[in-house]
């Protein structure tokens, strides 16, 4: 909302520089958000809060600055003229929610040319189009008491005009020349044979004013801001009037807006008032008053203030304060204020005068409250833990493409009824993607060495509701070694959190050539493997990714309490063994034969592989530490030479094994 | 053989000069004492010598050792740790760090600063009804002040306990309502967590961003606490001599209600230029606060007694405020972040700086 000081100035005389104006008004709450000097005028743009309809005109915009200025301000009415009665056609209104008040008035033998320059530079420095002298004045008159008017030509109205729903599929064509098919959700003003406006959005081109215009039919309304907001909604729109009439518009300033009009059409367009009607009536309001005790002021906003301020605050407000006793005072709330319902709000209207940066700061002191249950501390933990390891952080978006899910196999998921572009259309089921898609724009930009994990919420149709559940993903992408990195973090994760009995079970998973089950006692808490060459293919990922999935609460219920747990002090004595054997053994079978032969052995690693030209064709070859120690004694080296045959014979005796 | 000795000892004197590092000590070791040695031949000559002779030079080849032995170890504690100088302009190995999303880290931070003062933390969901957005938050359905809060909708089907539509929230709020429903006062709450709105995506726009409610109800809560714990959160996070201005506002859910503005850190809001009018050259506008001298960075006031009552908690006897931040805006002040965008590509390059 754009105002014009040089237009201010016709109601209160503003005695301070334009830059102290606009930071008293932004420090009560109406915040100015750019000025400028255009001419001789001063141009504010301000924002009007949705509370606020009264600061949509000028009127109410000068009772602030009085108020601000600790100045009274007394309006102007002009003088009610409701004769004679029109006679050519009458007004009916369909619904009395819709419209609660219509009156009209009709301007004869009117001159439409240019507008006056005052007029015209009011309009324009408050950012509306001028059109001619009768458009410009509804206009001004609108920018003045906050009540949108408008005019119609009177000698294009066929018969009376109704205010009524629009019937399903009618034709309108605004002053904006665009045709809108409407529907019974649109409010519009209508006579015998055509509609001629969209009831508070928009008039129609078919009784525009022009320069052939002689005789001026001028609304003025009242209309409910609900209709109006579905109406202009419907039609797309958005204008000055149905800003106004969406925020509710000050009944008792209708009769002003419409007689300042028709006089000043009068005096600059030469027309003659010929008649007035009205369908409806007034909504009557009660005097609202608020009786509000100076203590629990004080006990509100946390200081302590003196009653004559207070009182003095309110009265430049326009409320009518009276005090009774010590601490009550008896509020009485301006007619003009639909937004002041209660105590707090009158809380407000004084301490937003009084400055908020005037009250003094403290701390509170807060009692002791009931524990929240809360997965928030262990999930920061966790992360915590993550990047111990060396793993970055991501972020990813939650919604993305229900195509690409697809894609990725995920069926049926949550959607967006109202989404703004077709890659944004679906909640995610899965971390998955934003991994992939994170992955793919690094090695894209030959960033190497990728070892990321997320932690957000992935989201389910479940039982005709949803579930939405915190998840744990991890994405590895390495020059080598990628799936061991992988597995070790999994397993240093699951050690960590100290989660008895886990296992990693082997499973097929779609997206996955070969894929680990992460369970916990008999409860899977996710998985892990290596992204499939197709859907690698699918997402044009360059490199392979290793990928695990784990969920956050499974995780949080499996986690034991950790006990220190005393070591042996004896010496750990290790022999490697160098060893081949076929791809088709899994080196679970190999780990089997050599823990399975006796209990000295705690550990046992990896320490090379070997790829020799040497080796039987089928064949992988690994160097093999065994880690040897005893809970009661120190074990020799010929005890450990000793294990280390039987094991070493063990070993040959299976198929497809050979020792180097 | 005396004049051997003398030379002996001659030439350790000049060999020991130039020894300097732990290998050079080691060889003059080996020279002077090992078993080839100059002075383990004269050992070896000595059976072949006279009574008297084996005994001066006995002594005097002991004496000599002894000599050698007692120089080469207060040499050895002098020498260079190493054995051979380490280039130390080779370049450092590739660490790879792990590091926490600095979005994380903000909010972490700013939920410790509240943790600290006694706020507990818990996050709310963000599948919300319309209730919860909006209804309980004194917003009404059909009303201007729901313009602000534009919505992505959901396709799951509506609940029995008529809370609307299901949505994606498009703010906090909504876990605050949650908390004061299912709890009674004290109640002093951070809830951090993503939000959604239907935005273009663009340098400082994006359709999901992350946001923290903090609120805190009890019976003596007043706006004065409110003023008191954000400054304290201000200046723990900015520094701590910024200051904060309260401007009036609308919120439905508050009121009063206020947007809080922070002196600017970088230029200390020192030249606010609102109020000159000549356009000023954008190179010496402070490039933080764009010359205005303060930075909005958060909406507060007091809860409404309306969101109170919807919660079930009496607001004759209770009172309480609320806020709510940003966590990207915050964060891109902090760091001079250009452009939302960054947080959500997680490019290494972007991450590792953090």
């Amino acid at each position: 909302m754009r105002f014009s000081l040089n237009f201010i100035n016709e109601f209160i005389k503003v005695e301070m520089p334009a830059e102290k104006l606009a930071s008293s008004l932004t420090m009560a709450g109406m915040e100015v958000e750019h000025f400028e000097k255009i001419g001789s005028d001063w141009v504010f743009d301000i924002e009007v809060t949705s509370n606020r309809y009264d600061w949509l005109s000028m009127i109410g915009i000068a009772r602030e600055i009085a108020a601000c200025m600790h100045k009274r301000f007394i309006i102007k009415y002009p003088q009610i003229i409701k004769k004679p009665l029109i006679k050519e056609r009458a007004i009916f209104i369909e619904n009395s929610k819709d419209c609660p008040l219509y009156i009209a008035r009709s301007i004869r033998n009117v001159n439409v040319k240019e507008p006056p320059d005052i007029i015209r530079e009011r309009i324009v420095n408050c950012g509306v189009n001028t059109i001619n002298n009768i458009v410009d004045i509804t206009n001004y008159c609108m920018l003045t008491w906050g009540n949108p008017l408008h005019a119609f030509d009177e000698d294009k109205l066929e018969g009376n005009i109704y205010v009524r729903r629009a019937k399903n599929g009618e034709r309108f064509i605004g002053i904006d020349d665009k045709e809108r098919v409407l529907s019974c959700g649109n409010l519009v003003i209508a006579d015998e044979k055509k509609v001629i406006a969209l009831a508070g959005v928009m008039g129609a081109k078919n009784t525009e004013v022009s320069r052939q215009t002689k005789n001026i039919f001028l609304e003025a309304a009242i209309f409910s801001p609900v209709t109006i907001r579905r109406s202009r909604r419907l039609a797309c729109l958005d204008t000055d009037s149905s800003y106004r009439f969406e925020r509710k518009v000050f009944g008792d300033y209708l009769e002003c807006a419409s007689m300042a009009a028709s006089n000043l059409i009068e005096k600059i367009a030469q027309g003659t008032l010929a008649g007035y009607r009205e369908a409806g009536k007034k909504t009557a309001h009660t005097q609202k008053k608020l009786t509000i005790s100076l203590s629990s002021l004080q006990n509100y906003l946390g200081d302590t203030f003196p009653k004559n301020k207070v009182t003095r605050i309110l009265t430049s407000l326009d409320f009518k304060v009276k005090t009774i006793g010590v601490d009550i005072l008896k509020v009485t709330v301006p007619a003009f204020r639909l937004d002041i319902e209660r105590e707090v709000d009158i809380y407000e209207e004084f301490i937003r005068i009084y400055g908020y940066d005037n009250i003094t700061a403290k701390l509170p002191f807060l009692l002791e409250q009931k524990p929240k249950i809360s997965n928030y501390h262990f999930k920061n933990e966790l992360k915590y833990f993550l990047t111990t390891l060396g793993l970055k952080e991501i972020i990813t978006y939650s919604i993305c493409a229900d195509k690409e899910l697809e894609k990725a196999g995920f069926s049926k998921p949550v959607k967006l009824t109202n989404p703004l572009r077709l890659q944004e259309n679906a909640l995610r089921p899965s971390l998955l993607l934003g991994m992939m898609a994170c992955v793919r724009y690094n090695i894209n930009r030959a960033q190497e060495n990728i070892r990321f994990f997320e932690l957000a919420n992935v989201y389910q149709h479940k039982d005709g509701s949803f579930c939405e559940d915190a998840t744990l993903s991890l994405g590895v992408s390495l020059s080598r070694d990628s799936f061991s990195y992988l597995k070790g973090v999994v397993e240093e994760l699951l050690k960590y959190l100290n989660i008895s009995s886990w296992t990693l079970q082997e499973k097929s998973a779609p997206n996955f050539t070969s894929a680990l089950s992460i369970v916990a006692g008999n409860q899977p808490v996710g998985s892990l493997g290596k992204l499939d060459e197709s859907v690698k293919k699918e997402f044009e990922l360059k490199e392979d990714l290793f990928f695990a999935q784990l969920d956050i609460s499974c995780l949080l219920s499996a986690r034991r309490r950790k006990l220190y747990k005393a070591f042996s002090p004896y010496p750990v004595i290790n022999r490697d063994i160098s060893i081949a054997f076929r791809y088709d053994i899994k080196f679970k079978e190999i780990e089997k034969i050599i823990r399975g032969s006796q209990a000295y052995i705690v550990d046992l690693r990896i320490v090379n592989t070997y790829e020799g030209k040497d080796l039987p064709k089928g064949y992988q070859a690994f160097t093999i530490r065994l880690f040897y120690q005893s809970s009661d004694k120190t074990l020799t080296s010929e005890e450990v030479d000793n294990l280390n045959t039987q094991i070493r014979n063990k070993l040959l005796e299976a198929e497809g094994v050979i020792l180097r | 053989m005396e004049k051997e000795i003398i030379a002996l000892e001659e030439e350790f004197k000049q060999d020991s000069h130039s020894a300097i590092t732990q290998q050079d000590l080691e060889a003059l070791r080996i020279k002077y004492l090992g078993r080839k040695s100059a002075l383990a031949s004269l050992f070896t000559r000595l059976p072949t010598l006279s009574k008297e002779e084996k005994i001066t030079f006995g002594r005097r080849l002991n004496v000599l050792k002894n000599q050698i032995t007692a120089a080469l170890e207060e040499k050895t504690k002098g020498a260079r740790g190493s054995e051979a100088p380490v280039d130390l302009t080779f370049p450092s190995s590739d660490i790879q760090r792990g590091s926490l999303h600095v979005l994380t880290q903000v909010s972490l931070e700013l939920c410790t600063i509240f943790e600290k003062l006694g706020f507990c933390v818990t996050e709310g969901t963000e599948i919300e009804d319309e209730w919860h957005n909006f209804t309980a938050l004194n917003i009404p359905l059909e009303h201007p002040s729901r313009d602000a809060f534009d919505t992505f909708y959901l396709d799951i089907p509506e609940g029995s306990e008529n809370c609307g539509k299901f949505l994606l929230r498009s703010h906090t709020s909504p876990s605050q309502i949650r908390i004061m429903h299912d709890s009674k006062p004290p109640l002093a709450v951070i809830s951090p967590g993503r939000v959604y709105r239907p935005d273009q995506v663009d340098a400082s726009h994006s359709f999901m961003f992350h946001q923290i409610e903090g609120f805190a109800v009890d019976t003596g809560i007043t706006f004065a606490h409110l003023k008191g714990v954000l400054l304290h959160f201000a200046r723990e996070f900015f520094s701590s001599d910024v200051n904060l201005r309260f401007r009036p506002h609308f919120f439905p859910f508050t009121e009063p209600s206020a947007e809080v503005d922070i002196s600017c850190f970088a230029c200390s809001g020192k030249r606010p230029q609102t109020t000159d009018q000549r356009p000023k050259q954008e190179s010496q506008k402070c490039s933080v606060c764009k010359g205005k001298g303060w930075l909005e960075i958060l909406g507060c006031g007091m809860i409404h007694p309306n969101v109170l009552t919807a919660c079930g908690i009496s607001a004759k006897k209770y009172k309480g405020f609320a806020f709510g931040m940003g966590v990207e805006r915050p964060a891109m002040l902090k760091y001079g972040i250009n452009d939302i965008r960054l947080f959500f590509e997680n490019d290494i390059r972007f991450l590792e700086q953090f």
